[in-house]
């Protein structure tokens, strides 16, 4: 068993900014990330964010990463960066047991915070499983990662920031775009992404969704269907496709799997994704020292992860007992920073779903 | 946004030499190559591409080197790797 002070499960936008905190103020952290690269999602996104200087606004998210990671190198003989790892179990003793090159470890720590992001939901509709048919994330990745096209004629399911901007993305680099398909009436995302694809001519049906996909070994073609007002499908309104790849882009749901394992309170709040923990004020879970953050605490923006996990790893070192004379204005400020990232339209699901973790925290 | 062509290396699937770049996944290798069929599902042997292409959703196991299910859209391409589409659960050995 390896003894540590902090441990950071997760390297994406959440995770690095939780272990800055917590290395530039002298806990001994290790990190794990699973994959081969730091920086999670941040990766593949070319496009450049919205929002307040103080969280990398007009900043490309791969640039985002570079600097996140960057801020790291100095606090080398705090924190050690565990690539390629997978963490495969968290104990309520705080033990955590992680695979790294084949090889099984174990760990213990006085605080662990759980980063562990999001994954793609699905849709359901007839061979939804045909290859071809792809999460818009990953066709996000295949492209501004791999340098690999994902198909030649393209549909995206959704109209929400992440349909809207792969769809972008997809014509940049030459893929063509048919159509972006939206079951509710109105567009999802920020109405400059969709007008951006809109010059380019690519049409945005509200009020439609697929409702099989065909083709024997891999995607030839998918019908859609118009919806009425209680999203029934309007008989003879279908309409074939073809195309050799659909983009799902129905939203993301918290990784809660690993705090699962934990038999923490845990509630499935619609608004944040899916099941995150009832945790409290300052991010801990109803396990002492076991902390969440950053889309595993219900999903939204990089950039409001970012400021929950500068502000999760600030929580968990007042945790540790340690006192540093900064702590208290670090947290104010990172706090309405939060605040007014969740403050517009579009930050009223966190707002919802925050008064409902309340709210079952104080039931329970 | 610029990405520079990396080093061509060679790998073998279902014994036919293709051809990936370093810095490619298996699965990006495979896709490049115009392979989107990785596997077939457990009960109803239907064709299995990648999903996620992050390492969550188990769609794009194959049996890599004689190892059974592993995530070929998270696991880097390496010359003379012998990729296999794997039928079901695949075999441990």
């Amino acid at each position: 068993m390896i003894h540590t002070q902090a441990i950071v499960i997760g390297g994406g936008p959440a995770g690095l900014c939780a272990a800055y905190q917590l290395a530039s103020h002298g806990v001994h952290t290790i990190l794990f990330e699973r994959n081969t690269m730091l920086g999670g999602q941040l990766i593949k996104q070319t496009h450049k964010f919205f929002g307040s200087e103080k969280q990398y606004a007009k900043t490309r998210g791969f640039d985002i990463a570079k600097k996140l990671i960057t801020d790291l190198e100095p606090l080398q003989d705090k924190l050690t960066i565990h690539k390629n790892a997978t963490v495969l179990g968290i104990y309520p003793d705080k033990v955590v047991t992680v695979m790294k090159d084949e090889q099984y470890f174990k760990y213990q720590a006085e605080v662990i915070l759980v980063a562990t992001g999001a994954m793609e939901k699905v849709l359901a509709f007839e061979n939804n499983d045909l290859p071809g048919i792809y999460g818009a994330g990953a066709v996000q990745t295949l492209m501004n990662v791999y340098g690999v096209y994902p198909g030649k004629k393209i549909v995206m399911v959704g109209s929400g920031n992440i349909g809207l901007i792969v769809s972008y993305q997809l014509m940049q680099a030459g893929v063509e775009v048919l159509a972006v398909i939206e079951a509710q009436n109105t567009i999802g995302g920020y109405k400059v992404h969709a007008s951006k694809l809109r010059r380019l001519g690519v049409p945005i049906l509200t009020q439609k969704t697929v409702m099989k996909a065909m083709g024997t070994e891999v995607l030839e073609a998918i019908q859609i269907v118009s919806l009425d007002e209680k999203w029934n499908p309007i008989p003879y309104t279908e309409e074939i496709i073809a195309c050799d790849a659909l983009c799902i882009s129905v939203g993301l749901s918290p990784m809660h799997q690993l705090l699962s394992m934990t038999n923490i309170k845990m509630k499935y709040i619609p608004e944040l994704g899916g099941n995150v923990p009832l945790a409290s004020e300052t991010n801990e879970t109803s396990v002492p020292g076991l902390f969440v953050c950053g889309d595993a605490y219900g999903i939204e923006e990089a950039s409001s992860a970012i400021v929950e996990g500068y502000l999760t790893g600030l929580f968990a070192i007042q945790k540790l007992g340690l006192s540093s004379s900064d702590l208290h204005g670090l947290i104010q400020d990172y706090e309405h920073q939060l605040q007014n990232l969740r403050s517009g339209p579009f930050g009223k699901k966190t707002r919802i779903g925050m008064d409902k973790i309340k709210e079952a925290r104080n039931a329970f | 946004m610029e990405m520079k062509p990396t080093e061509i290396i060679s790998f073998y699937f279902n014994g036919v030499t293709l051809e990936g770049r370093v810095g490619d996944t298996i699965a990006s290798a495979l896709h490049a190559a115009g392979i989107m069929v990785l596997s077939k599902s457990i009960h109803h042997h239907r064709p299995r591409g990648f999903y996620c292409a992050i390492g969550n959703c188990s769609s794009c196991h194959m049996t890599v080197n004689g190892v059974a299910n592993v995530k070929t859209c998270i696991t880097p391409l390496k010359a003379g790797m012998q990729v296999v589409y794997q039928d079901g659960k695949g075999v441990l050995r």
